[in-house]
């Protein structure tokens, strides 16, 4: 057998491709459906906008989320909570539900086997052919979703609540759900700066095998990358096969995050930076994003993650400490532990790869890197034996230094990404994810819809 | 007894200039290499709670350094120490006297809404 890792398929065996890109059809499958505008999801305890399906429509639709097609059925959800799988058995560790306050549902008049058209920014944007009309209670659903330490005690390690910005999302549902197929027939257009990180799955592998890159490692980041991340891309990136991986495939959750997460504009060019200022080669470097409202659920998002990237064509995927994580309701290693043995309270006897209808993503676990004044430089956790200086990076210590108009030192933050970091803060007048943000990030979202005219009922 | 939690306030030019030949000189950590200069301070647990009740998006991070309160509360907390020239328990008594803290949450709400940019940087002049 050779040892040379090559580009896996996609999860479940085929990209999804949803979006209707021919005009006429587009309009004629819209063509007498009741419309509706997309609502965003608000925050049960100050209302401020957490989430707009309008992300994971794109998600599904441009098979990110392969082979998911739909928004699921209760009995989905129900498989999705009891072991991770979607009905056709492929491992898938959230519940994507497309959720409709109960009076909105009565004034739409709709049911079971009927077509739904939504709007974007009052322009059509995709159809929802409706399959089932359920109800669920949003806490319970929220509960189930990231597990409890009763229920979950291997990795959950204090009940989640209303800090917790992912039960949160799914505590602010409605509780009504509308399951079905989903189709963007009106692809929206990407504004400055999203576009040109725009790579949906098929494009991805697209470019990977333009690029002439055999092996690929994806970096999942909701961050303006200090150097301990750059290090971890760097020294992650050298296990491949015969030779260090040849392209570092930055991934970045685009959407609503939790208050103090740098903003998503940032974030990306943060990341380009490194790249356009020759840290990481332009040639082995390239960033990306998901459209998605992350649900910092730590294990769970990892198995998110390792589906989205090995769909946009990734052969390894990179988890550190505290894995898309916030707060300490998970133990911080919960990402490696499912994948280096599995995490059987939440259906998964076994890691994700040695699964049946897995993942063929190879996970590459790191520790985490520090800077030890005593070796001099920044050095890996396992390697440098100096833990009783070592000094941790810690993005909340870095966070508060910028926000004291402090320039973090070029050990721990390159001055090109710093500069990123003030170019937006300039234009949101805050370094960060405050309630201004999230609103205007939600009147603007990252697109615009094009005018386009359907005949409709409603 | 709760874990012991720390805090970290960086010292730049001018506060380093104010805790000059004060006992707290002695005090001064390097950090990264001697780019960054910082007192430490110890958090009692019932403190610690306290800030983090006071203050909804303060956190404790994977040091197990409070991070993510407002910035007024870093420089407050900087004020109090170099006024007492000290770094135990008494400076967060002071600080998180009634009339003390409702002016720092008041600054603080204020700062979530617009924080200044930094003035230009020296390689954008």
């Amino acid at each position: 057998m050779s040892l040379k890792v090559y580009m896996p398929p996609p999860h479940g065996g085929k990209l999804v491709d949803a979006v209707i890109r021919d005009k006429d059809k587009a309009v004629e499958m819209a063509a007498g459906a009741m419309a509706y505008d997309i609502k965003p999801t608000r925050s049960i305890v100050d209302g401020s906008p957490i989430r707009n399906v309008y992300r994971e429509i794109m998600s599904i639709a441009y098979g990110f989320f392969s082979p998911l097609d739909r928004f699921m059925t209760r009995n989905e959800v129900e498989s999705v909570l009891k072991e991770r799988r979607l009905l056709d058995g492929w491992l898938f560790p959230f519940p994507i539900i497309f959720d409709i306050p109960e009076e909105d549902l009565r004034k739409l008049g709709v049911k079971e086997g009927d077509r739904l058209l939504l709007r974007l920014k009052g322009q059509p944007f995709a159809i929802l052919d409706i399959e089932e009309v359920w109800k669920f209670d949003p806490k319970d659903l929220a509960d189930r979703t990231f597990g409890t330490p009763e229920k979950n005690s291997d990795v959950v390690k204090r009940r989640f609540d209303e800090k917790h910005p992912g039960w949160l999302i799914y505590r602010s549902m409605t509780g009504t759900a509308l399951a079905g197929k989903v189709y963007v027939i009106n692809e929206p257009i990407f504004k400055d700066p999203y576009t040109r990180f725009w790579y949906p799955p098929a494009k991805s592998r697209e470019e990977i095998q333009r690029r002439g890159w055999r092996t690929v490692i994806a970096h999942q980041t909701r961050n303006v990358p200090h150097t301990g991340h750059e290090h971890l891309m760097k020294n992650a990136a050298y296990l491949g096969d015969i030779e260090p991986a040849h392209g570092i495939l930055v991934n970045a959750i685009i959407g609503a995050k939790r208050l103090g997460d740098f903003v998503d504009e940032a974030i990306l060019e943060g990341h380009e930076a490194l790249s356009k200022y020759g840290y990481i080669s332009p040639k082995r470097h390239i960033v990306t994003m998901t459209l998605w409202d992350m649900r910092y659920g730590n294990p769970l998002e990892s198995l998110l993650h390792g589906i989205i990237r090995q769909n946009m064509g990734c052969t390894h995927h990179m988890f550190g400490r505290d894995h898309a994580a916030v707060g300490d309701y998970y133990d911080p290693y919960a990402t490696q532990i499912l994948w280096d043995k599995g995490i059987p309270s939440f259906g998964l006897p076994a890691p994700p790869y040695d699964l049946d209808k897995g993942l063929k993503i190879r996970p590459v676990n790191i520790k985490e890197f520090w800077y030890c004044p005593k070796c001099g430089e920044i050095a890996y956790s396992d390697t440098c034996a100096h833990t009783d200086v070592a000094q941790r990076f810690s993005g909340s210590f870095i966070r508060g230094l910028i926000a004291e108009g402090i320039e973090p030192p070029p050990i721990i933050f390159r001055p090109e990404v710093y500069r990123v970091i003030v170019k937006w803060w300039r234009v949101y007048g805050y370094p960060f994810v405050n309630k201004k943000y999230l609103e205007l990030k939600e009147r603007e979202l990252e697109v615009d819809a094009p005018k386009m005219e359907i005949p409709i009922k409603g | 007894m709760g874990m012991p939690y720390k805090m970290a306030v960086i010292l730049d030019k001018a506060r380093l200039e104010r805790i000059k030949g004060t006992q707290l000189e002695g005090l001064v950590k390097d950090l990264y290499g001697g780019y960054l200069k910082v007192l430490e301070l110890d958090v009692p647990d019932d403190v610690a709670q306290r800030i983090l009740k006071e203050f909804p998006r303060a956190r404790i991070d994977a040091r197990g350094f409070i991070e993510e309160t407002p910035v007024v509360f870093k420089r407050e907390l900087f004020e109090v120490i170099a006024q007492l020239r000290s770094v135990g328990r008494e400076v967060f008594e002071e600080l998180l006297k009634p009339e003390r803290l409702s002016r720092i949450k008041e600054l603080a709400a204020k700062e979530e809404e617009y924080l200044p940019p930094p003035p230009l940087l020296e390689k954008e002049k």
